[in-house]
């Protein structure tokens, strides 16, 4: 039987990361990510956790040594933010191509410069073309389930990709909330032990992993790296309403719908955001107003049909961005969804925000300004081709 | 079984075919190291001479019997601590060996190897020191002799130039983290190089290595045929001297008592064509000194075995 616990977003994590089994852990510990680090190695000081951690020297380290390890044929967790994912990208895009089915989760935080530490996933969005499958969530227990789901994903025969399952720095990591806590027997039952057939390094079997390899032959592996991306848009569903039907929680596949249905205005974003535009669509309905909101879970596989699907009907949209995509005037998740629906029947007028960069707050009131202005600029049937920038009024005396 | 035996006897791991250069001793070196560690070994091969010329492989062809891969050029170490990892969660058990150039062990990859040192993750790390990045036309490493053309190092017309920085002491700076086995080796001395590596090969408790030092005929400007002499003669100036360690007691294997001057070393090499008096005497009093602080820590290794005990 599951049990109810408090836990904050990073113990959620660790906690999911225990009940899968991995084999090997290695990890470099940062801000906001390392009470994750600490939570397992006293996990497995305590004897809770049955399996080989290292500490790292670096994040390129961290990532380097679980796909050694990876490449052995064993399950492999991490975790890490920011400036360790930006330290890890060479081992991190070859992690995918070289088709090492490892799970990391990235507790999301702003790149410098300026210096910070506070939230904001323009670290992962970045690098969302570098072959990983990328999943966001919204609260504490979407963390939870989400990360044991992702080794089902990432191991899953026609996919054998890493996964990451990125979550809010602080707003999740620091904030404790209400978690069901599954059995290691229950995990067990959903989640069997890893074993590679695809690539090994093994005495027994001897294998030479990656030959220098001309560019034909290149093309065929990143042709079918592409096919994984495609066969995880499934997969990913598929494992969820597996999920769904053992734990009783289903986050909807690679998008969460929240009165979308008979929504004349769609909100779409992806993250902890996505709890305040819950509470404000509540507010719009109280009006009479159709508001209704699109949470993008999977950023890739980028979930292009269903997009196109859930905005049937609708009379337009607005893209809440926490990041920003240099040179396009707008955020990387405008970016996704305008191409997206370029095969969709409709020309859908498009509002397009930028907010919440560097664990700036993005309050009810502010994000009601955003629905307001989305209504306002979809009636007009205007498509933005750059963001409205959300950014509270300046307190006196504040620089 | 005699070391002759053990040559002669034992399968040779690396494809017949690869494309080394004429006269390069790293392929020599790596031919002997592998009869040596056998079948049940797990090669990493990063970017550099060995991966260039095949030993992973080329498209659909292994360039090696056993399993071999290339890792990154900065993560040779940690790569391999990972397989050690993941070899023990399964409760296997395979010898886990870096073969790398100086690039990828004393420049890029230092941090990884470093760490892995210090975590004393059951690795052997073989570092093949030809001073520089050869592979792809000799540009300098931190390795690289001071006074040394390379292509980023260039002498000017007048021949004035080459490297201005003397290289590191690097199996010194890996042998002051304590570990359990730390050995340099040369070419021209093949029964105190297998030796070293079987040594190293036994060791449970830690990351073992081994740098090896092999004057490159192409990069350095020398004659193919002058391949071992040349090496040889590195020793035998003190240029190189050969040594092992086990924690902090240092022992000089190879004695040369009447050391050559290393001015007979430099004159038959290339690349130090353009030194002068002054600069080949720099290069003498370097080898002096590194030489008169390795007899000091010879002498001073009663001091124990780095464990503090």
């Amino acid at each position: 039987m599951s049990q109810v616990e408090v836990f904050n977003g990073n113990l959620a994590a660790a906690h999911a990361a225990r009940l899968s089994r991995p084999e090997v852990i290695a990890a470099y510990p940062i801000t906001p990510q390392t009470p994750v680090v600490e939570y397992l190695t006293q996990f497995h000081a305590d004897g809770l956790l049955d399996c080989q951690m290292t500490e790292a020297e670096s994040e390129h380290g961290a990532m380097s040594i679980l796909s050694g390890a990876s490449l052995t044929g064993v399950r492999c967790y991490t975790a890490t933010s920011s400036q360790g994912l930006a330290l890890m990208y060479e081992p991190y895009f070859r992690a995918s191509t070289l088709r090492l089915p490892i799970v990391m989760n990235i507790v999301n935080r702003e790149m410098i410069s300026p210096q910070t530490v506070w939230g904001g996933p323009q670290d992962s969005l970045t690098l969302r073309d570098a072959g990983w499958i990328q999943l966001y969530v919204e609260d504490n227990q979407e963390i939870l389930d989400t990360t044991i789901q992702a080794f089902k994903i990432a191991e899953h025969p026609e996919v054998l990709l890493p996964v990451n399952v990125c979550y809010d720095g602080f707003y999740l990591s620091h904030m404790s909330e209400r978690v069901e806590l599954p059995t290691l027997a229950e995990v067990d039952g959903f989640l069997p032990p890893y074993s590679s057939r695809h690539i090994i390094l093994d005495p027994d079997h001897p294998m030479a992993v990656d030959p220098l390899t001309n560019g034909r032959l290149l093309m065929g592996y990143r042709r079918k790296h592409m096919e994984a991306q495609a066969a995880a848009l499934r997969v990913i569903e598929q494992v969820d309403s597996e999920y769904s039907d053992r734990f009783g929680r289903s986050w909807g596949g690679l998008v969460g719908e929240y009165c979308a249905q008979d929504a004349d205005y769609l909100m779409i974003s992806l993250g902890s955001v996505c709890g305040a535009l819950r509470e404000c669509v509540d507010e719009f309905r109280s009006r009479g107003l159709r508001v209704g909101l699109l949470k993008i879970r999977s950023l890739r596989p980028f979930p292009r049909e269903r997009v196109i699907r859930a905005l049937d009907g609708k009379k337009g949209f607005g893209v809440i961005d926490r990041n920003v995509s240099f040179g396009t005037n707008t955020g990387i998740l405008y970016q996704e969804i305008r191409a997206a629906l370029y095969s969709a029947s409709k020309r859908y007028p498009a509002a397009a925000f930028i907010g919440g960069l560097g664990g700036e707050d993005l309050t009810l009131e502010i994000v009601e300004r955003a629905i307001d202005a989305t209504m306002a600029s979809v009636d007009a049937g205007e498509v933005a081709e750059a963001a409205t920038w959300l950014i509270r009024p300046e307190k006196r005396g504040n620089s | 079984m005699t070391l002759i035996d053990k040559l002669a006897n034992r399968e040779d791991l690396i494809s017949p075919g690869i494309s080394a250069c004429v006269g390069c001793n790293v392929e020599l070196t790596l031919r002997t190291v592998l009869k040596i560690l056998g079948p049940n070994t797990v090669l990493a091969v990063p970017p550099g001479c060995m991966g260039g010329v095949g030993v992973v492989g080329w498209d659909k062809k292994a360039g090696a019997k056993i399993p071999v891969f290339f890792p990154l050029l900065d993560n040779v170490a940690s790569m391999l601590a990972g397989i050690r990892l993941g070899f023990n969660a399964r409760g296997r058990d395979a010898h886990v060996v870096a073969f790398a150039g100086d690039g990828a062990t004393v420049d890029a990859g230092f941090q990884a190897l470093s760490g892995a040192a210090e975590r004393g993750d059951r690795i052997l790390y073989i570092c093949y020191d030809n001073e520089g990045y050869m592979n792809t036309g000799y540009q300098r490493s931190s390795s690289t002799s001071k006074g040394s053309w390379t292509s980023t190092t260039p002498v000017s017309r007048e021949g004035k130039g080459g490297k201005a920085q003397h290289r590191k002491d690097f199996p010194l700076i890996m042998a002051l983290h304590d570990l359990p086995y730390v050995a340099t080796a040369s070419p021209a001395f093949i029964p105190d190089l297998v030796r070293k590596v079987e040594r190293a090969m036994e060791v449970r408790d830690g990351l073992a290595y081994i740098h090896i030092y092999n004057p490159c005929p192409t990069g350095w400007s020398f004659k193919a045929e002058d391949s071992i002499a040349i090496s040889r003669l590195s020793v035998k100036s003190r240029f190189f001297p050969l040594w092992e360690s086990r924690g902090r007691k240092l022992t000089i294997t190879v004695r040369e008592q009447r050391p050559v001057p290393v001015a007979d070393y430099v004159a038959k090499i290339g690349k130090f064509r353009h030194l002068g008096p002054e600069g080949i005497a720099e290069l003498q009093a370097l080898t002096d000194e590194r030489y008169r602080y390795l007899e000091a820590m010879e002498k001073s290794g009663a001091g124990g075995d780095g464990t503090g005990a």
